[in-house]
Formats: structure tokens, C-alpha cells, sequence
């Protein structure tokens, strides 16, 4: 009977057409072009501010910036002029490099209610049973497709398998969290969430080689899954334990270079600088 | 504009006025005299009644209470002894406030009582019940009326000790004309585990304008009160005006809850106090949702050697509403701890004011205050002030004030946004988060009330 309209799967595309993004006045993003289908991983790397977190946070529609008219493609349908939710209730996922504490909002809570919303079949929103008190809680809770011990399973095999905590499910969300507590939650989200596309935001940076090594662990059950993932990082010490299908460096808000993974490991010998003198040579 | 403010509910709705006796409009020692007349009271009474008129007379209105500046106390009325509640109709009740009962989702009965339509909310066998498990332990909760009927020395010696009619204009003006409230007397020692609400006393007159209540708690005991509820009250009166006193005796401790949701016509003045003697324990927890006006600050006097108080407070004002609330410690002994927490969230034009006092003379050595004062601001049309005053003599006080102004953060929008969550419900749950600290101490089932009526006021479907 549930309907998962946002299960990842197979033959899904996400597509990046000429993505232009303005802080301001200010270009940040000049023209970027990716397609990424089900089940890929590709990783962006580039140095210091390139413009690969603006990449993320305008793929989910961040207000603090603008797109000029372009295409974010998620199979037929173009999503560049929808509000966030609607994005993320489509299938798209976004785990944060510094994500925000919310007070009082327990990690548990949040997981329930996003999970409620993105995987809410069409139209029961609309039922409103004359028999059902409490219509808010009715609509939400027959909309999720799960009961609650089922979701509670759901997530509780995910924090074993991230190797967290139980009582990590009870805390306020990124309140008072160390730099890979808040790793590990924006892991642990995308892991209930299983979205269609997942683009991760230096997810590598402060974590311990286990912590990176689960991180890792947890992208390649989402690829199983049929997650086309983007990986966003600045070194490649993430890419030791995931090979990515494709790699693109992108530098000054271009993508430079583009290749297999390979590409990553010549980075890593050789650094960021012959792109930097090209910028440089260019401008 | 003097008229406006006590005219009846904007909606036009109009409650069929049954009455056995109504005392005339405006007050004078005549009104107070046929009021205690009525009640069939003892002299002592009827004098205190009058005395305190005189003083309501005298007194000016509190400097900070401009809402009230233009109102005409003239203008209503300050005594109406009702006849059956029940022959009133849930149809009659304001189409919001019977929506707003429909979506939070509460039986029809508790709706009929919660609305005044009904004056009996839980069986006669569940009150019976309680009421003999009550008297086993020696524990007398009446009201006010009954209590003074029957217990008229414990009344005396305690009546007017905590709260004197000197004390501020309302709080004369309350002991002028009360009526109804709660009486609750707790023997040494003893512990009553579970709360007590007002609803438990049947067949007595509930919400009253002029509500006095007394708490006196022995050596040693325990109780809990909670008065109101979290969907919204409907009151054809538009002034209301509480006493509470609350005398806590040596380590003795008792806990007072408050959800305030009164229907926004209302203005809400009232005075809330604890004595608290040597290593008692006083909290408060005090909400307030409702009314047009609400002038409250739960106050703990501490009398005795470590004696305690903490006072949780939590305000929200939504379009037309201004929550002037807060909380004061007074530390008049050595040791002695006072803990207050405010939240408070202004939305849609809505004001919130904390306004607190803590004074620590000489000779409260070592005593100790903590105040956390938070406002969270929704939008550009909502207002926020603070208005906190230490007055600390002693030298080795310790005393801490932390306050912090927010607005709803953009990133924590787009956070919560980017896990599905749609903007108004993202705002729920970013306010239900920073309430959650009072919140969690309410009984469990107005705190979830609570939650659910902070999503309705946010998400849109109501006010």
C-alpha cells in the first residue's frame, strides 16, 4: 500500500545545464554543466573557495543566492525554480558542511518529520477523515508509509551501521555537536532519507580515519541503494575508500577538468596550481 | 476608544446572559457590601473587602500598564452570579474556537467544559474518588467560597498574608470583589503525587473574573497545582484580575502550572506569589498563550535559610496581543536560591515584554540567582523588550543574567527546509524547540497540547 515516491532508483538523472550563480552582484558560479545518473558517485574537488559549497547549497535552492535562468534538471522535470522542500521532497539531499544547531529539536524528531514529508505519497495530504480528532497528526503519520515501529527499525539499523549511539537519536540537532557528530548526523539522515541524489559537502574534513572510513561506508550503501551521489571535497582522503566514477575539478566557478578517478590521485600528487596558473592566465 | 476596550468579543459573540443575581455595573462600597452579602460572610471578610476597595480607589496604575490608561472600570460588571452553565450551547460558541477544538482534536466533553459550556468535565464517580483519596491524606482542596465557609480560621490567619490589597492596584481590587478559586490545604508531611486542577472541584463556579486562590503547604509536604489549559478559553468577561498566594513552610515544596489561553478579548492581571520558608521549594511554571493584555510575574519570597524558587515563564503573542510577563526573587535570608527562565516568541505584530526583578539586600548572605531571559522575534512586526532589575546589596551574592534576542535564523530555515520541511512548519518546529525547555515541565499532556497549538498558530490554520 505505501507508495515511496522518493525511493532512489535505478534510470533517475540529474542534470546540470550552464548553472550561473550570483552572491550579490558577485559571479560565484560561471556556467557549470554536470549529469549525474543513479548510482554514480562523482566528486568535485577544487581549492579554497572555488565555489564548491555554493554548488551544493544552490543545487537545494539556498535564499542566499541567486540563479540566473538555467536548468537543474532531476529527470523531465526542471526544479530550478522550486523552494527547497519541494526539491528535497523530490528526491534531492543535501548534507551540510557546517549544518546549524536547532535548540530543542531532537535528532529523532527531525529524522520522523523529514522522513514524513519526503516520502509523502501524492494526494493523502488532502484526506481529511471526519473520524480522525486529530487531523495533523493523522495526515502525517498515514502519509509516511511506515508505521512507527517500522521507522524506528528503520533508523535504528542505520545508527548501528554509522556505529552511533541510541541515545545520540534524543539529542537537540547539532546543538553543542562536535565537527563529526555533525557528520555523522548529516550521514545518518541521508542514510533514512535513502534520496534519490545526494551531494555531500566536505563530509571528509574532521573526521578520524574510522570516522571517515563509516562516512564511506555509508556512501556506498546509498550507491547500492541507487543514490547518485556528488561528493564536494577539497582533499581527496575520502576518495581513498570510494572510487568515484567521475571526477571534476572545478576552480574559480568553472569546472577545469574533468576525468575518472585517476584524476583525483593526480591531484593529490600534484596539487591545485596548474589550474590556479591557468585562472590566473585566463583573467 | 474608552468603551472599545470592554465591549464584547470582536466575533459578535454574545452569551445569553441567565443570571440569579448581577450586582450593577461599575463598583462602589454597595456592590462589595451586596457581594459579601451574598456569600453570607463573615464581618472580617466584609471589611477587608472594603478596605481594599478604598485602596483600589487610591491607587494609580502601574507606570508600564498603558493598554490599560484608557479603560473605563466603570464601564462593567464586577459580580454576576450564574445560573446553570449548562443550558449554554456549544453551538454558540465563536466558530474560531470551536475550529481551533476541532483541529488539536479534544472530545466533545472536554470542549463543552473548556469552553464554559459545561461546568462538568469529568464524571461524578472520578470526583468523588478523588476527593475521598484527598481526604484520607487529610487534604482539603474547596473553593475559595466553600473554604472560607468552612474553614474560616485557617482562611483568616493565612488570607491576604502573602499578597497584601496594598500591594499593587489589582491585587485591591481583586480582594474587593473575588470570588471563587481554589483553597488548598496540604497537612505535615504529606506528599500528593497527583496534580491537583481546579476542574476537580465540581459544582462550584469555574474561571471566575475575580479568582483568589490559597496554598498552604505544612512542613514537609508536597503538591502540585495546575490551573487553565492549553486550548483557548472562551470568557465574555473581558477584564480578569487573580490573586495566588501560596505560603510553601519548611521543606515543603510545591509546584504551581499555569497555561494561560484566554480568548484575546481578555486582560489578564494578575498577581501570583509564593512565601517560602527555610529550605522549601517553590516553582512556577507559568504560560502564557491567550488573552488581548497580560500583566503576570510570578514572585518568590524567600523567607527562610535555603529556601528555594524557580520560575519558569513562557509568553507568545501573536497578532493584537501583548504578554507583559516575568518573574521576581526576592531573597530575604541567607542561602537562598532563585532560578528563572523566560521565553518568550512575538509573531504577526505581537508584542512580548520580560519584566523581572531580583533583590538580594544585606544580610541574605550567600545567595545565589540565575536568570536565562530568551526572546525569539518572527518577524519585523513583532516586538520584543527587557526589562530586568537586580537590586543586590549583599556582597557575596552570586548572581548571573544571561539574555539573548533572536530572529528565526535563515539557515536554520533553509536547514530544515532542505529536509522537506515546508517554511511555516520549519517555524513550528524551530519555536516548539526554544520553548521546549519550559515546555518539558508542563504535565505531559498540555505539553503536547502545547506543541500542537503552537503548529496551528504557525502553520496558519488558526489566528
Amino acid at each position: 500500500m505505501s507508495i515511496k515516491r522518493q525511493k532512489s532508483g535505478k534510470g533517475e538523472k540529474l542534470t546540470i545545464t550552464n548553472l550561473r550563480v550570483f552572491a550579490g552582484k558577485k559571479e560565484i558560479l560561471k556556467g557549470i554543466s554536470l549529469s549525474v545518473r543513479s548510482g554514480e558517485v562523482h566528486a568535485i574537488m577544487g581549492p579554497n573557495g572555488s565555489g564548491k559549497s555554493t554548488f551544493a547549497q544552490a543545487l537545494m535552492g539556498c535564499p542566499q543566492y541567486t540563479v540566473r535562468k538555467t536548468g537543474i534538471w532531476l529527470g523531465k522535470r526542471n526544479i530550478v525554480d522550486l523552494p527547497t522542500d519541494e526539491r528535497a521532497g523530490l528526491g534531492l539531499f543535501l548534507a551540510f558542511q557546517s549544518p546549524v544547531a536547532i535548540a530543542g529539536v531532537g535528532v529523532l524528531s527531525l529524522l520522523r518529520t523529514s522522513y514524513q514529508e519526503t516520502h509523502r505519497a501524492a494526494g493523502v495530504d488532502k484526506v481529511r477523515s471526519p473520524f480522525i480528532q486529530n487531523t495533523l497528526l493523522a495526515r502525517r503519520w498515514r502519509a509516511a508509509g511506515l508505521t512507527v515501529s517500522e521507522f524506528m527499525d528503520k533508523v535504528k539499523s542505520r545508527t548501528d551501521f554509522l556505529h552511533i549511539d541510541r541515545s545520540f537519536l534524543e539529542r537537540a540537532v547539532n546543538d553543542g555537536f562536535s565537527g563529526g557528530e555533525k557528520k555523522k548526523s548529516e550521514m545518518l539522515q541521508a542514510l533514512v532519507l535513502s534520496p534519490k541524489f545526494a551531494i555531500f559537502d566536505e563530509i571528509d574534513t574532521g573526521l578520524d580515519v574510522d570516522a571517515l572510513k563509516v562516512a564511506a561506508a555509508g556512501i556506498l550503501k546509498l550507491q547500492k541503494g541507487g543514490s547518485g551521489i556528488i561528493i564536494i571535497t577539497h582533499y581527496q582522503r575520502i576518495l581513498r575508500y570510494i572510487k568515484p566514477d567521475f571526477v571534476h575539478v572545478l576552480v574559480g566557478g568553472r569546472i577545469v577538468e574533468s576525468g575518472k578517478a585517476d584524476l583525483a590521485k593526480q591531484i593529490e600528487k600534484e596539487g591545485y596550481g596548474k589550474y590556479i596558473n591557468n585562472e590566473k592566465s585566463i583573467i | 476608544m474608552k468603551k472599545a476596550l470592554f465591549d464584547n468579543y470582536t466575533l459578535g459573540f454574545r452569551k445569553p446572559e441567565k443570571y440569579v443575581f448581577k450586582a450593577k455595573k461599575g463598583l462602589d462600597e454597595e456592590v462589595v457590601k451586596q457581594i459579601s452579602g451574598h456569600k453570607n460572610e463573615p464581618d472580617w471578610m466584609r471589611h477587608l473587602r472594603l478596605q481594599s476597595l478604598a485602596i483600589y480607589r487610591k491607587r494609580a496604575l502601574p507606570p508600564w500598564a498603558l493598554e490599560l490608561g484608557d479603560a473605563s472600570f466603570d464601564d462593567i460588571y464586577y459580580y454576576v452570579k450564574p445560573i446553570d452553565h449548562k443550558a449554554d450551547s456549544w453551538s454558540q460558541l465563536p466558530d474560531e474556537i470551536r475550529d481551533t477544538y476541532d483541529k488539536i482534536g479534544i472530545p466533545q466533553a472536554e470542549k463543552k467544559f473548556l469552553s464554559g459550556v459545561s461546568v462538568q468535565y469529568e464524571s461524578e464517580v472520578v470526583y468523588k474518588s478523588i476527593q475521598s483519596m484527598l481526604a484520607k491524606k487529610g487534604v482539603i482542596f474547596l473553593d475559595m467560597d466553600s473554604g472560607l465557609k468552612e474553614y474560616p480560621d485557617i482562611i483568616r490567619q493565612y488570607f491576604g498574608t502573602v499578597v497584601s490589597p496594598s500591594d499593587n492596584k489589582f491585587a485591591a481590587l481583586n480582594t474587593s470583589v473575588w470570588s471563587g478559586g481554589s483553597f488548598v490545604y496540604v497537612p505535615p508531611r504529606v506528599s500528593i503525587e497527583l496534580p491537583l486542577q481546579a476542574y476537580f472541584r465540581i459544582n462550584s463556579e469555574r474561571m471566575g473574573q475575580f479568582e483568589r486562590t490559597l496554598i498552604i503547604a505544612e512542613e514537609g509536604s508536597f503538591v502540585h497545582y495546575v490551573e487553565g489549559c492549553s486550548a483557548p478559553m472562551y470568557s465574555t468577561s473581558s477584564l480578569h484580575s487573580a490573586v495566588v498566594e501560596i505560603i510553601v513552610k519548611k521543606g515543603a515544596r510545591v509546584r504551581y502550572s499555569t497555561i494561560q489561553n484566554w480568548s484575546t478579548n481578555v486582560y489578564n492581571l494578575v498577581t501570583k506569589r509564593a512565601r517560602v520558608e527555610e529550605e522549601g521549594v517553590m516553582e512556577w511554571v507559568d504560560a502564557n498563550l491567550g488573552s488581548r493584555f497580560t500583566m503576570k510575574y510570578p514572585s518568590v519570597y524567600l523567607v527562610g535559610r535555603k529556601a528555594r524558587g524557580d520560575i519558569l515563564s513562557l509568553a507568545y503573542a501573536g497578532r493584537g496581543q501583548h504578554q507583559d510577563a516575568g518573574a521576581k526573587a526576592v531573597h530575604l535570608a541567607p542561602e537562598t536560591t532563585s532560578h528563572i527562565i523566560s521565553k518568550s516568541v512575538s509573531r504577526n505584530g505581537g508584542r512580548t515584554s520580560y519584566r523581572g526583578l531580583v533583590a538580594i539586600p544585606r544580610g541574605a548572605t550567600a545567595a545565589k540567582s540565575h536568570v536565562v531571559c530568551d526572546a525569539l522575534i518572527m518577524d519585523r512586526s513583532s516586538r520584543s523588550d527587557t526589562y530586568p532589575i537586580m537590586r543586590i546589596e549583599a556582597h557575596d551574592a552570586g548572581v548571573e543574567h544571561e539574555a539573548t534576542v533572536s530572529k528565526i535564523g535563515e539557515e536554520q530555515l533553509f536547514y530544515l527546509k532542505s529536509r522537506g520541511i515546508s517554511g511555516a512548519q520549519a517555524q513550528s518546529m524551530i519555536v516548539n524547540g526554544f520553548i521546549e525547555p519550559v515546555v518539558k515541565e508542563l504535565p505531559l499532556e498540555y505539553a503536547v497540547e502545547m506543541n500542537r497549538l503552537i503548529q496551528l498558530y504557525i502553520e496558519g490554520s488558526v489566528g
